[in-house]
């Protein structure tokens, strides 16, 4: 089996992961900050270390980490959380639809929006987004990596940029994280991630970061385990942010997962995946048939691509009937697609992770040589 | 035994004043906060040392507490 549909999801975990896993369940059953006795109080340390590990990977404040069930919940919590009804905001072409359509229902309650159409310079995209800005423009909310195309948005330049101008930046790091070395220190407002991609957790986890710099308004209330006599959602963070039981067993796992990356070193494994990708697209260009969706400016490990005449899901299967994973369609980001002119077939993605080998680049390579119109 | 009790504003706050008060050498546990003691519900830190030491160590390290008082009997 040869997984390269890590975008999705990463596999396979770190077997440390699965340990915490299996250990979490085990051993912590106790409901983190609800109770006084030692089981309780005990799983909530354990919550508690994770959460300063993931702070202390991000540069971020023990508190403003705030777990969440993916990356999806923890955008949003922090779009729906910031926008009021008057307010514009602007999101990229590029986005996902954990973006675009939280934004697009925001937008039948007075909110407006407008697109940046992400171009391969840089500068012009910093151009576009500073001429789309408005007196009532509340937030930013972009990708920081494409999961298309695998982009890489200016998005040191873009938090600039927001500080400057008073706006509210909410990134979506679901593929970034891990992999890119992001730190609040960059300008994120709030930093959206899922746990099981980069950060090599199980799925089910994800983490909203916040700056401290603006609050949000909660779209799920209910107990937290503090303030418990006031009908009013508690107001400070985690807290605040995470009414109900939070996933013991996945934030366990998530811990050793983020632990994983950085006994990994971020730089090491996103220069690892490149190397994978450089082959993987060395070898692509050798293919007369195939079309790359890549351009010339700053891009991660995710590779789009389609084969002349071939639906990407009739490729995908091919592939999955020899072992070789990949994801083929739209990858939840119609916005896009159309973007991008793939809206009629969609693209065949290749994601890698560091448990990928060369290899196993050189047997997908391979596979696509042999497919056969049928 | 007599311990000096801080109500924390939560259980994220009692563990981040308990990871900070150990680096210092300062022991403490975590609890529930106690009724009768203050108003509301949510977790304490139990301490045994000088309380105006260990709230100094908490305000320099900006973690949030709601109250303190001395004389807690467990």
């Amino acid at each position: 089996m040869i997984n390269f549909d890590n975008s999705a999801t990463t596999y396979p975990m770190p077997p440390t992961v699965s340990r915490a896993v299996y250990n979490a369940v085990r051993y912590y059953g106790g409901n983190p900050g609800r109770s006084g006795h030692k089981l309780s109080v005990k799983t909530s340390e354990m919550v508690y270390l994770v959460r300063e590990s993931a702070a202390k990977l991000f540069d971020a404040e023990t508190e403003n980490v705030v777990f969440t069930l993916n990356c999806t919940y923890a955008l949003n919590m922090a779009i729906k959380g910031s926008l009021r009804q008057g307010d514009h905001c602007i999101i990229s072409s590029l986005e996902h639809n954990s973006v675009s359509r939280p934004v697009y229902a925001m937008s039948k309650k007075g909110i407006s929006f407008s697109v940046l159409e992400v171009d391969d310079d840089d500068e012009v995209t910093l151009r576009r987004l500073k001429a789309l800005i408005r007196e009532n423009t509340r937030a930013v909310i972009m990708t920081v990596c494409s999961n298309v195309t695998g982009q890489i948005l200016p998005y040191r330049e873009i938090g600039r940029l927001c500080r400057k101008k008073g706006i509210v930046y909410i990134a979506d790091a679901a593929q970034a994280a891990g992999v890119l070395p992001l730190s609040m220190n960059d300008g994120f407002d709030f930093l959206c991630m899922s746990g099981h991609k980069g950060l090599y957790g199980p799925t089910g986890t994800g983490l909203l970061i916040s700056s401290g710099r603006f609050s949000l308004s909660t779209i799920i209330e209910g107990g937290t385990g503090a303030t418990s006599l006031e009908l009013e959602q508690t107001g400070f963070l985690p807290e605040q942010l995470e009414s109900g039981t939070v996933n013991t067993v996945g934030i366990m796992g998530l811990g050793e997962g983020i632990k994983f990356v950085k006994s990994r070193g971020i730089n090491k494994i996103h220069s690892y995946e490149m190397k994978l990708t450089e082959t993987f697209i060395t070898g692509l260009r050798s293919q007369r048939d195939i079309k790359i969706i890549r351009g010339t400016g700053n891009y991660s490990a995710v590779v789009s691509f389609n084969k002349d005449g071939v639906d990407a899901n009739e490729l995908a299967e091919y592939l999955s009937n020899r072992g070789i994973y990949l994801r083929g369609g739209y990858h939840c980001a119609g916005l896009a697609h159309k973007y991008l002119g793939t809206q009629s077939a969609g693209t065949l993605r290749f994601s890698p992770s560091v448990m990928n080998s060369q290899s196993e680049v050189y047997t997908l390579l391979n596979a696509l040589k042999k497919y056969k119109i049928q | 035994m007599t311990y000096n009790l801080i109500a924390m504003t939560s259980i994220t706050y009692a563990q981040k004043a308990k990871r900070v008060l150990n680096a210092q050498k300062i022991y403490c546990e975590v609890q529930k906060t106690p009724s009768g003691y203050f108003s509301g519900c949510g977790y304490s830190i139990r301490v045994k040392d000088d309380i105006s030491r260990v709230l100094s160590v908490l305000r320099i390290n900006n973690i949030k507490y709601k109250d303190a008082v001395s004389g807690y009997v467990r």
